[in-house]
């Protein structure tokens, strides 16, 4: 699904914020990323959507070499991903709906579609009676509920969170990745960044472990290592 | 078609919400393009003048004395060809003098030393009265006659023609560079105007990019607004127009009245209208793409 090859990541001179990862994540498998601030987990994530280039080597999504990809075809590859954000990235003057239904607008599709998608996507996330609701009104755990909604209205292949919970409370932060879990029950690939090891002891999932840009330890680790 | 109403109406609101900034690049567009009209509605009036003057314009031209018949027959054969001559009298030297003792039979005594005819065989061309642009046509269809070897002299009433036509040029280029200059400004100012809005919403646009959507999707708001905002500029550089040229006569009596036997000032043609709108869509569009170019590119 994913496949990072020797890649590197540098932003300074002598100093690199991914170093020589070699990673494979699963279809339909649930991910940890973790490791502490600044291990280059964020990096990762935006080299996995190509908002930033690797400064060497290749990523594989969807058996797609994403270095390719020419800037203008960049939204193929973004329909295929869901991306949920810790400052969850939303449009705080508009409503619950049609913050969720961006994803499908911007594609096209037709009034009835929409309705029906975003009612899918909000069913999901337990939010169905916000629906109409202004996004600046809510709650913070209910306005990261949207993004995931969001993030899931396009139908993606994967979904990647970058500190999904950062900015909540324990209790909403396990409701959250409980939405994760279900998500990943439907099969979409998920993978999460978060430094909060309670979380991931809590749901023991493979975990993807940086420190300072290198690969500490992932699942797949050694085939790959085999590969190369 | 839904693209284009959501984008009319983001760009709509765009405008509506950074009202100062907008509305200020729009009386800079509305003052470019009200230049532009001004400059061309005179060069209209010129033109209209140079017409109606090409209506009374006759040329008489005088043969050389040795100049035989045929070679006049074949010059005259040659002028009755051009589209733009109506009629071509010919007089002989005979008719000219017959001509001239009707007119001064106190001076028959002058004649009677002469044994031919003293006076020149003559051609009088009159034009034609139909094409807009005839009198640069006249001017230099008698310039191509009087170069003829045969040709002695001419007598026509163009020069006036002739002055008007180099104002109206002087006028048109004065215009085109004055709105030349005027354009580079009206582009630079929507040019940061659109910059700003795409800063303003740049946060929403990286939403945008992320969720999947095509440059284009995101582009087109902005460039339908600076379209627009060229096309507001139009409508109120016209409307300005219209107003301007219906208060001159009342507070300029005295200079009307001077001018009014030279050039009677005609309603707006429709064209130049239609020019200010097409002129003000233009400069918004480069605008908003040169905008959005440098935007995109990062």
């Amino acid at each position: 699904m994913i496949g990072f090859y020797h890649v590197y990541k540098q932003y300074v001179k002598e100093s690199y914020a991914i170093y020589d990862i070699n990673l494979s994540i699963e279809k339909g498998e649930f991910y940890f990323l973790t490791g502490a601030s600044g291990a280059g987990k964020t990096t990762l994530l935006k080299l996995i959507y190509k908002e930033e280039l690797p400064t060497k080597g290749q990523i594989l999504i969807d058996s797609v070499n994403i270095n390719l990809i020419p800037r203008k075809k960049l939204y193929k590859l973004r329909r295929k991903i869901g991306i949920v954000f810790q400052d969850f990235k939303l449009l705080y003057n508009r409503t619950v709906y049609e913050n969720i239904a961006i994803p499908l607008v911007v594609r096209g599709y037709r009034k009835s579609y929409i309705d029906k998608m975003v009612k899918n996507s909000l069913s999901l996330v337990g939010l169905n009676h916000r629906k109409n609701y202004i996004t600046s009104h809510i709650s913070g755990g209910e306005q990261q509920r949207v993004a995931i909604a969001r993030a899931i209205a396009g139908n993606p292949i994967i979904i990647i969170a970058d500190e999904p919970t950062g900015n909540l409370d324990t209790e909403l932060s396990i409701e959250i990745l409980k939405i994760f879990e279900k998500i990943n029950n439907n099969g979409i690939t998920v993978l999460i960044a978060t430094h909060d090891n309670n979380l991931i002891r809590m749901f023991s999932k493979k975990t993807i472990e940086l420190k300072q840009g290198k690969l500490i330890s992932s699942p797949t680790k050694e085939k790959q290592q085999w590969i190369y | 078609m839904d693209l284009l109403k959501k984008s009319l109406s983001n760009a709509i609101n765009n405008i509506l919400r950074n009202k100062l900034i907008n509305f200020l690049c729009l009386g800079i567009i509305s003052f470019t393009l009200l230049t532009l009209g001004i400059f061309n509605y005179i060069s209209y009036n010129l033109e209209i003048f140079t017409h109606n003057f090409s209506k009374n314009i006759e040329a008489i031209f005088y043969f050389k004395n040795d100049v035989k018949e045929k070679e006049i027959k074949a010059q005259i054969s040659k002028i009755r060809k051009s589209l733009l001559v109506d009629e071509v009298i010919y007089k002989s030297r005979d008719e000219a003098e017959t001509s001239f003792l009707s007119q001064f039979p106190e001076l028959k005594y002058i004649l009677t030393e002469f044994d031919k005819s003293p006076f020149p065989s003559s051609i009088e061309i009159k034009f034609k009265q139909e094409e807009s642009n005839l009198t640069t046509k006249i001017i230099s269809f008698i310039e191509d006659i009087e170069g003829s070897d045969i040709i002695e002299s001419k007598q026509v009433n163009i020069d006036w023609a002739k002055k008007v036509l180099y104002i109206k040029k002087f006028i048109s280029i004065t215009g085109i560079f004055l709105s030349g200059i005027l354009f580079f400004v009206s582009v630079f100012i929507i040019y940061n105007v659109i910059k700003l809005n795409i800063i303003y919403r740049k946060e929403e646009i990286n939403i945008l990019q992320l969720v999947g959507a095509t440059d284009w999707y995101i582009k087109f708001p902005f460039i339908i607004e600076g379209a627009l905002m060229g096309l507001l500029g139009g409508i109120i550089a016209g409307i300005l127009l219209i107003i301007l040229i219906k208060l001159i006569p009342s507070y300029s009596d005295f200079i009307i009245n001077i001018l009014k036997d030279i050039i009677s000032l005609k309603k707006i043609p429709l064209k130049i209208l239609i020019r200010l709108l097409f002129f003000g869509t233009i400069i918004g569009l480069i605008s908003s793409l040169f905008s959005l170019k440098k935007f995109f590119k990062k």
